[in-house]
């Protein structure tokens, strides 16, 4: 790489080449395109970054990135606070959130179960949630977490902690098995959403 | 089923080549190391998306190229179908159909049937009882595209519950029981689909295995094929099946806590090969092993046309050479037209004037096929 791109070049291809989904190809092409940007562009770029990333948390209540110690989710008014829906990851907030169908609050657990990767239930936020569920006004918890092995494991073993403390239910996945909830369109997750059904 | 047309680009050793098929019996002639065997494997791919030769779609991709392909042109009874498949060095497949991206492989499996039979495959009769699980997955995944998926979630329940057996047995970690046990739920349930499927499976193609190795040793020999569960399958109901696997675990759960892995499961299931009751690992003869596995290969062709309703494809990579005459005419004659077969060779002597009349040879020359004169 050094060879073919002067160093500066080279240090920034090398970076893009990191983020998911970029390829050596992708990195050049995308590199190439911010040198020919006006240089203000380009600071506004930078500075987005590291704000993002220096300014960027999680959520004290539910885990969500958030630039503020509380989520806009936790805070808004006009949400039921009876309803809890637990995801996995922040992205799966985002993809219920396009939905627009769902009115309650949210769980993200920031994983699943995977001896794997060494992840057991004390690397999830799940202390806090059974914390949270134990408020009396938290009527219903949606576990909304793909149907994958990992995903299995992880709503069975949070179901099980739950069900002591209030109704406990899962969505109904038409989903492509071992699907993410990320990838499945809006319609099949609004769907899935009212086709929720009690855990066993 | 009929492949009339196949391309292959960046795959293994070829550049880009394209090739249409005009005859029941195609035979792929060159010397060694020249690509014969790297196009059946192309052919295996659209069939089972698996090879049996590796498993990193590194290694398939022509060296130094990002990216390969293989499509082809499949006639079958129920129409014609283009199949392709693109394979990336980061590993990352695509599949189409008739020209259309399907999202998931389960789509892609079943289009093309083939059934494969090359000089490694003696290793069902002589290796372990790995390679005849994997025999007979294979046969399952041809016939039951879901398969490969069951398959798949049994060998990932299987990685996660011994990744937490090993952690509990190397460094030390508490074992959860709440978790082990929803681990212990996951594997019964996804062991027993597992069970369940191999014990159909085998039922079917033991009966059809005896006859064809009967018919090839001229009655002499006998051979019985039982499946030998790990896990006793309980066919009856899903929910007894999954009660006696869980039990099973439970008997086992110090010694599995003491060796940090899974010792209760299908992965520890053995198909028993017996030639006139002695096991034929042991006691068979070459040419005993030689008429078992082709009596084996038989039974599968001969499965899949049933179950399927469409001939499957035949591939032959180097093991016809090896049979002698009489095993050679067997085979050629429960072929007969039905079967589209491609045959691998180093030298035509050793084959029979009259069907070689009318094959479609090939010759293979490092990664490139070369029409003969007219
Ligand atoms: N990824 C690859 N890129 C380029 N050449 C390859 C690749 N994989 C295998 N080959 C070459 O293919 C040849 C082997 O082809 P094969 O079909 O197995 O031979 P045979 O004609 O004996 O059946 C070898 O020369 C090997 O170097
Ligand atoms: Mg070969
Ligand atoms: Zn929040």
């Amino acid at each position: 790489m050094s060879t073919v791109y002067t160093r500066p070049l080279g240090r920034l291809v090398e970076q893009l080449q990191r983020l998911p989904g970029v390829g050596p190809k992708t990195a050049q092409r995308l590199a190439l395109h911010i040198l020919k940007r006006p240089e203000s562009e380009v600071q506004a770029l930078a500075q987005a970054l590291i704000e993002a990333k220096q300014q960027v948390g999680l959520c004290s209540v539910c885990f969500h990135l958030s630039a503020e110690p509380i989520c806009d989710i936790c805070r808004a008014p006009n949400r039921d606070n009876s309803v809890i829906c637990v995801v996995a990851d922040s992205r799966d907030v985002i993809a219920l959130e396009k939905t627009r169908e769902y009115r309650g609050k949210y769980h993200v657990l920031g994983g699943l179960i995977s001896p794997m990767d060494g992840v057991g239930p004390d690397q999830l936020h799940v202390q806090p949630l059974i914390k949270r569920v134990s408020q009396p006004q938290v009527t219903e918890v949606i576990l909304a977490i793909s149907p994958s092995v990992e995903g299995e494991t992880t709503t069975l073993y949070v179901g099980q902690l739950l069900k002591p403390f209030t109704r406990v239910t899962r969505i109904a996945f038409g989903l492509p098995m071992g699907g993410d909830l990320e990838y499945a369109d809006e319609v099949t997750l609004a769907r899935a959403l009212e086709g929720r059904r009690e855990l066993e | 089923m009929y492949l009339s047309s196949l391309s292959l680009r960046h795959f293994r050793n070829y550049i880009e080549q394209h090739v249409d098929f005009s005859a029941p019996k195609v035979i792929l002639v060159g010397q060694n190391a020249q690509g014969k065997s790297n196009l059946l494997e192309g052919i295996e791919l659209l069939s089972t998306l698996r090879s049996h030769r590796t498993s990193r779609d590194q290694d398939l991709i022509r060296d130094a190229e990002p990216i390969g392909q293989i499509s082809a042109i499949l006639e079958r009874q129920s129409g014609s179908v283009d199949l392709k498949l693109t394979l990336r060095s980061n590993g990352r497949r695509t599949v189409a159909v008739n020209s259309e991206a399907v999202r998931r492989q389960l789509d892609f499996l079943g289009n093309l049937n083939a059934v494969q039979f090359s000089t490694l495959d003696l290793d069902i009769v002589r290796g372990g009882p790995a390679e005849r699980r994997q025999w007979l997955d294979a046969v399952l995944i041809q016939l039951e595209p879901l398969a490969a998926y069951v398959l798949q979630q049994y060998q990932h329940v299987l990685k996660q519950r011994n990744a937490l057996l090993k952690q509990h047995r190397v460094h030390g970690t508490p074992l959860d029981p709440q978790q082990l046990d929803l681990w212990n739920q996951q594997l019964a349930t996804a062991g027993v689909r597992v069970i369940e499927r191999r014990r159909r499976l085998l039922e079917r193609l033991a009966p059809l295995a005896a006859h064809w190795h009967s018919r090839i040793s001229g009655h002499h020999e006998q051979l019985q094929l039982v499946y030998q569960p790990n896990v006793e399958p309980e066919p009856q109901s899903p929910e007894a099946a999954q009660s006696h696997f869980l039990a099973q675990l439970q008997d086992k759960s110090t010694a599995e806590q003491y060796q940090g892995q899974t010792l209760v499961g299908p992965h520890r299931d053995e198909i028993s090969m017996t030639l006139n009751q002695t096991p034929a690992r042991q006691y068979g003869s070459q040419g005993q092993q030689r008429t078992l596995i082709l009596a084996l290969k038989l039974a599968e062709l001969t499965l899949i046309d049933e179950v399927v309703g469409d001939p499957p494809l035949l591939l032959l990579d180097d093991v016809l050479a090896e049979l002698d005459l009489n095993r050679q005419n067997q085979l050629l004659d429960a072929i007969q037209e039905r079967f589209q077969t491609f045959i691998t060779t180093t030298h035509l002597g050793a084959f029979d004037a009259n069907w070689l009349h009318a094959a479609q040879i090939l010759t293979v020359e490092s990664g490139r096929l070369v029409w003969p004169k007219a």
